[in-house]
Order: C-alpha cells, then structure tokens, then sequence
C-alpha cells in the first residue's frame, strides 16, 4: 500500500432545518487504501459522502485533494475531479445494455456523421469488464443481470470515468454472499492499481476483511479513525451507539390482557422467512433493527398490502386471511405507514383524512354524514392536541408533527385494536415525540396491542414491553423490557 | 434581508423595480396581463357579435353546450381519480348511434331503445376500467383504443351513414322519436330540455363528489392512491366505477346530441374529448388528479360554448376554430402550470 494522501476533509460542517448533520468532520484517505465509514442511521454517513461527490454543498470546512484546496461545485464536478460514487439505489436504467449503461450521455461518436461508434463502444466496454475481472457480455441487457452484476455495471460505469477515488455507499446490502466476495476481490485489485475507496457499510463482520482503517461517526460528528486490526466488533459497536439510556419518555407499567395477534411462520420468499410473534393487549412490542431488515415488508405483509408465500394470522385465537388493507382494518388492525405520505392525502382536509380508513362507517347508503365526520374530527383534534389555525385546513399545510397525528387519528377513528407503528417518530422534533410516546402509552392502557417498528434503539428500550430484533429477514433475538441495552440490539442487527 | 439591515431606508420606487426585477414576479405580472387580455379580448368578441344577445341565441347556445356539459361532469370526476377518459366523444357518438339505429332500424320501442344506448355507454365505460385495473395499462392507452374500437363500432352499426337514412339496406322503419328529439330540442317553458338534463347532471355529480363516500374516495384516490389503499379504500372498484359513469354520462350526452341534431352519426361529436378536457381544466380541477370539481367544469364548458357560438357568429370557419379551441387547452394547461409554480 502506498501512502500518498489524497483526500483530506478539515471540519467539514453541515446542516438541515432542525438537524446538525455533520459537526467539524476530519477526515482522510489514501491511495490505494479502503477506508470503512460506520455509524447508525441518521449519523451523517450518507450526508458526508454527498458532500463528497458533489450532490449537496457543504456549509463550511475544507476539502483538499492530493493537497490542494477544492470546492466541489457539482456531481459533474466531482467526476472531473475523480471522485466516483457509487449510489446505495442503483441507477442503472434496465433496458439498455451494459455498454449503454456504462457510456450513458458519453458514447464513444464517429467522426464523419455523428453517429454512434458501436464496435467502440462495445469494446471499450469489454476492456473495462476484463480490467474488473468480470465476465459481463457488454450487449447484454442489464435488466437480466441480478442485482450484484447490476452493482458492478455502477461500479464499471464510474470507473470508466477515471475514478481515482470510490465511494461505495452500502454496496454489499443487496448481494448474495458469492457476489459479495466477488466485490471484494474487485476492491482488492482497485486497491493495488491506487484507487482509493471509502465503503460504508452496516456489516461489522465485514470490517477487517475489505478495510484497512475505520472511521465511525454518531450524531454527525466523528467518534474516532482507527485502523482495523486495532478494533473488535464491541469496540466498534460501543463507538457506534455512545448514549446513555435517557428518561426521556416515562413509560407506565400496563397489565398484559389477552392475546390479540398471533402470526405463525409468515414468509414472503427472498423478503423476510418465518416470522412468528404473539402480542397482547395493553402491550408494546418493540420491533428493532437497521433498515432494510425487512421490517417494513412484515408489516406490509401483515396488513394485507402485499401478498404473503405462506404463514398464519391469527386474530382475537381465530385464524384469519388478510388479503388486503380493508380486510385487517375490518379486523381491527391499524398500519402507521413509515412514510407519513404513504398514510396521508395531502390535498384533502383534516377531517377527510381522519375519516379516510372508516369512511363505510361515516356513509348511510353511501352518502357522508358530514355531522358524524366533523364531530369525529374535532374531538381527535382535541385529544390529539392536533395544532391547526382550522378544522377544515389541508393536511400539506400541517408541521410534520402533526401530519403524524392526523395519521394517527385515522387508526384512532377506524377504533383499530391492533397497531403497526412504523417509525412513529421518524422526522417529528422532540415535543412530538413525547406527545406520540404518551398517546401509545394511553392506548396500551385502553387495551390496544402495539407493535413498534423502530431504528431509533433508544426509543424502543424506553417504551417497548418486549423487544424483537429482525435482521436478514429473520428475528434474532427477543428481550423483555430491561433485559436489552443498546449493545445488545445493535450487536444482534449488525452481527451475522 | 439578515444581510442589509439598512434594506428599509431604500425608497419605495427603488423596492418595486428590483421586486419586478425578480423572474417569479415577472411571469406572475406576465400570467395576470395574458389574463386580463384574454378575459378582455373574450368580452369584446362577445359583445361585437351579430345577435349574440338575441333570445334564440342563448337558447341555442344553452341546447349546444348540454352534451359538452354532461361530458365534462363525467370527464371532471375522471380526472380527480387521477385518470383521464379518452374515449367519452367514441362512447357518445356508439350510444347515441346504438339508440338510432335500434329505433329506426331494427324496431325495437323508444324508451327500450334509450335504455339500450345508455346501458352500451355503461358497458363501454366498465370495459374501460376493466383493462385499466386488472389489466394494469395506463388510463390513457386503454381509453384510447377504446376511442378507435368504439368508433369503429359505431361505423359498422351505421354503415358509416347518417341515421336515419334511406340509403341503407335495411328498411327504415321509423323517424327518430318525439322523445329523444325533445332530449335536444324541446324545451320545458322556454328553457331548452337538454340544457335543463346537463343541469341536473351537475348537480348529481356534485352531490355524488361532495356528499358521498364513492366521491370521498375518488379525492382519495386521485390524491395519494398509496394512502387510499392502505386505509382500506378499494381502489380498483373505485376506478372501474368512475369509468363506468363516465360511460353512462357519455350515453346520455348522445342521446342529448342526437335530439338536438334530429340525426345520429358515427363520426359525430370528434372534438369532445378535447372539450371536455378543456372545460374541465379551465375550471381549475387539477389535471393530476386530486382536486377540483364540476361548478368549475360547467363555467369551463360554457365558456367553451359560448367561444364556439361567438365564433360562429362572426363566421369564421369550423376548421380554423379547432385550432382556436386547441390552442386554447394548451394555454390553458401551460398557465395553470405557471400559476401552480409561482403562486398567481
């Protein structure tokens, strides 16, 4: 390994509305070398490679390369400078072929008309598999490739721009084992020609096995470099989390009722494999875990959204089919989408969308009782402590916090005795959040089961009676309340 | 401005022209000033045509925009589903060319006949909803292979002959009937039948889009469909229903049409699709869907009425108001796309 330096950050800083999202961030790399970036969601990783390849401005600090001061104006900038990022989403368009893909906007022109230079292309593209070691027919459609050749078809297109330095945003999520070694193995010959590579991932085991030094980061601000064979997967997973356990939400002791939802074996093939969980009322069952987990396609599944391969529901110790939304809300289930725009529509006004999941209740022979809505509406607005200059106000023109309400509402309104909260508190501030805390509380005393997805480990420790970790498709561990700390969680999400 | 506390001592002049100076503020004067001119260039029109304000003609044109006016109610709820109908001027012409040609030719008795034309536009419309949900195809594709096959149906029917006509191989066994004729050209103490039928229609659909749960769910739709299914409405009924009405509603228009013109034909009413589109979008319902409703439709289809008449008045030719009336939908479309983006 060689050891010039070429990138260095120096205080890197970044804001959004409500978020510091990267606090004075050094940083640096090497020729050759690949430097693994690691912290939760929402630590700043994704930020600070954007910053990087040019696609948002950073607010101050200094970025150098190879020594000298630059200002990353754009992502078209960052290519001419040599930096190529590879994105998390792939953004190969399917129904081109690899060397189309590989040279979108930029295929090799004959001289005299303007045309495209086909046999060029073609083995221009060739060179750059062969320099990769792979064995892609440059005329294939990529939309037939599997994810991972997809993966290396970015991979290629970057390099195909010179790329000196790589930065590989969570490459290894969407690959098969095989593939994944075979990106290594790609990394490593990178690595000897001098490209540098930053790789950030969620996988510690893979940590010492592509990385030659580690950086972690929490809360937008850098925890510490080190190289990898210095650290083992507690340290890393000490630096990762950091926090101490607040009392932030005041969690009450509820008596645990009935069962309410026993799922038994629920499958949907390459998504998520025999999940099984029982909840009762009064209680809040923690489901914990990173995205992409398949924490959100269990709850889909179980709310009838998307069809299941196999498994059983059984609700109130009676077997049912959910086979669509309106089924489990007929059952009594409510589905806190993750998304709050998946569960609101915008345009339409407050007491609209609290109605929206009851509405054949709100209907005699299919016309509203405009009444009975209203009365409905203004008593959740009340309850909710819903802030609104008026009832009739359109939803988009609501603060985040309280779209969250109104879309809690419309479970509260379809009197749903089963709820899937999917990051309940996800882009809320921290009023919101207690106010969101204390309302599941109160539900789990009126005898309502919740189940809680959640990435925010310190959440679900302080309001979850019993607590599931999902990893791969799987649940790996269960705890009861207080059994857990946020090693524990984070450990069994990342470690496999 | 945080960076020139001393901004407020700057003279009001001085304030107006780098307010002007900004790009949003410019199209925004710009979007007012085409406004101000086209309301201006449509008033004079108006009040310089020969007879305009004549008896006959506000009855002529009540009797002319009926069937215009039932199709943009059928088109308005349509579009707030976040779909578009295509296929509403082929269904017209099929029904209303069905109801003909049974009653002319084959016999069968009024009130039968009516029904057999309103229940074919139905039937075309639930197809129609059909091919968009189950099949997954996009609303505009399948409506508009409904337009040529329905159409093409309506050729076939009438061998591509006005009805009733006694150049066919069948006998003709009878006129048109008093009823359908009275659907366009009757009146009811002097207010014009057909006029008085797109009334009523309106008043149902905004019964139907304000007062009942299909119309709620049609908002839904059309506004976020991910969230409609998730709270459990069931959007491919709603779908396959919208289309059904607008089906029906074209059948009716038909009739409306026929009555008025005291002849059916195949190729009839071309320019309706365009029309109601027009009519529905000049009366501020979102073309994506959503948001709108058919008060403003009926004020879009009357100004487009009103336009055609006018242009009649002054003799200019049908040929050159089509593209009056293209052009018109587009500008139409383009501010209602300025006005979205920089606030009007």
């Amino acid at each position: 390994m060689s050891s010039s330096l070429i990138l260095r950050t120096e205080a890197i800083d970044k804001s959004y509305p409500g978020v510091h999202a990267l606090d004075h961030v050094d940083f640096d790399l090497y020729e050759g070398e690949v430097h693994v970036l690691l912290g939760e969601n929402g630590a700043g990783k994704s930020t600070f490679m954007k910053i990087l390849s040019g696609s948002v401005p950073k607010d101050r600090g200094r970025i150098s390369l190879r020594g000298q001061e630059v200002e990353i104006a754009s992502p078209m900038h960052a290519r001419e400078l040599g930096i190529g990022m590879v994105y998390q989403e792939l953004s190969v368009i399917r129904n081109l072929s690899v060397a189309e893909n590989i040279f979108l906007g930029r295929l090799p022109k004959r001289k005299r008309f303007g045309t495209v230079d086909w046999p060029e292309a073609t083995s221009q593209a060739k060179r750059i598999m062969d320099d990769l070691g792979v064995d892609i027919d440059p005329a294939e459609r990529v939309g037939n490739l599997s994810v991972g050749e997809q993966q290396l078809i970015e991979i290629a297109k970057t390099l195909s721009m010179n790329a000196q330095i790589l930065l590989l945003d969570e490459p290894s999520s969407a690959l098969s084992d095989e593939e994944r070694e075979q990106l290594f193995s790609i990394m490593r010959g990178l690595q000897e020609k001098g490209v540098a590579i930053i790789y950030v991932s969620h996988r510690l085991a893979e940590v010492p096995r592509v990385g030659q030094r580690v950086t972690v980061l929490r809360d937008g601000a850098k925890v510490d470099t080190l190289p990898v064979d210095q650290v083992d997967e507690a340290t890393l997973i000490r630096m990762m989390v950091g926090r101490e356990l607040g009392e932030q939400f005041p969690k009450e002791e509820v008596e645990r009722g009935k069962e309410l939802l026993r799922v038994e074996g629920l499958t949907v093939k390459g998504v998520f494999n025999n999940l099984s969980l029982s909840l009762h009322q009064g209680e809040i069952l923690g489901i914990s875990g990173l995205l992409g987990a398949g924490r959100t396609d269990f709850a889909r599944a179980l709310f009838g959204i998307d069809p299941i391969d196999g498994g059983e529901v059984f609700v109130d110790g009676r077997k049912v089919e959910i086979s669509s939304p309106s089924k489990a809300i007929e059952l009594g289930l409510g589905y806190l989408t993750e998304d709050r725009k998946d569960g609101l529509v915008p345009r339409l006004p407050i007491p609209a969308n609290i109605t929206l999941a009851s509405l054949r209740k709100m209907c005699r022979l299919g016309f509203l009782k405009h009444d009975e809505e209203r009365m409905s509406a203004e008593k959740y607005v009340g309850e909710l402590n819903i802030h609104t200059p008026r009832l009739s106000q359109r939803i988009e023109f609501l603060s985040g916090g309280n779209q969250q309400k109104v879309a809690l509402a419309k479970w509260l309104c379809s009197q749903a005795k089963i709820l899937i909260f999917d990051e309940p508190t996800r882009g809320i501030d921290v009023g919101a959040k207690v106010e969101v805390f204390r309302l599941m509380n109160d539900l789990a005393k009126e005898g309502v089961g919740i189940i809680m997805i959640s990435s925010e480990m310190l959440e679900v420790l302080a309001v979850a009676d019993r607590i599931l970790v999902m990893a791969g498709g799987s649940f790996v561990a269960e705890y009861a309340a207080g059994q857990a700390s946020q090693e524990d969680l984070m450990r069994d999400a990342v470690v496999r | 401005m945080a960076e020139n506390p001393s901004g407020s001592s700057v003279s009001g002049l001085g304030r107006l022209k780098t307010w002007v100076a900004t790009p949003e503020l410019r199209v925004r004067l710009g979007i007012r000033a085409v406004l101000v001119f086209a309301v201006l260039l449509f008033v004079y029109y108006v009040s310089t045509a020969p007879r305009f304000f004549s008896v006959t003609n506000v009855t002529n044109v009540g009797a002319r925009t009926a069937p215009g006016i039932i199709v943009a109610v059928a088109q308005t709820m349509v579009i707030i589903s976040a779909g578009i109908d295509l296929s509403v001027g082929a269904i017209l012409a099929f029904s209303g060319s069905l109801a003909s040609v049974a009653y002319c030719y084959w016999g069968v008795p009024v009130w039968p006949a009516i029904l057999l034309g309103l229940a074919a536009g139905a039937l075309l419309g639930f197809i129609n909803g059909l091919i968009i949900t189950k099949g997954r195809i996009p609303d505009f594709i399948a409506t508009l292979g409904m337009m040529g096959t329905a159409r093409g149906v309506a050729l076939i029917l009438t061998g591509g002959l006005p009805v009733p006509s006694h150049l066919t191989a069948v006998t003709l066994k009878a006129y048109l009937p008093e009823e359908i004729i009275w659907m366009g050209s009757g009146d009811i103490l002097g207010f014009p039948a057909g006029a008085l039928i797109g009334l009523l229609v309106v008043v149902a659909g905004w019964g139907v889009l304000m007062h009942t749960g299909f119309g709620r769910a049609l908002f839904a739709v059309g506004g976020n469909r991910e969230a409609a299914r998730v709270s459990g409405i069931n959007v491919d009924r709603t779908k396959v229903m919208v289309y059904t009405l607008a089906g029906l509603l074209s059948g009716l228009a038909g009739l409306v049409l026929v009555g008025r013109m005291n002849s059916a034909n195949a190729l009839m009413a071309d320019p309706a699709n365009l029309e109601s589109i027009s009519a529905v979008v000049i009366g501020g319902t979102n073309l994506f869907g959503g948001e709108g409703g058919v008060i403003g439709s009926l004020v879009g289809a009357l100004i487009m009425g009103i336009l055609g008449n006018v242009l009649n008045l002054h003799n200019m030719q049908d040929f050159a108001q089509r593209v009056v009336m293209g052009l018109l939908i587009i500008g139409v479309v383009l501010f209602d796309q300025l006005r979205r983006r920089y606030g009007g």
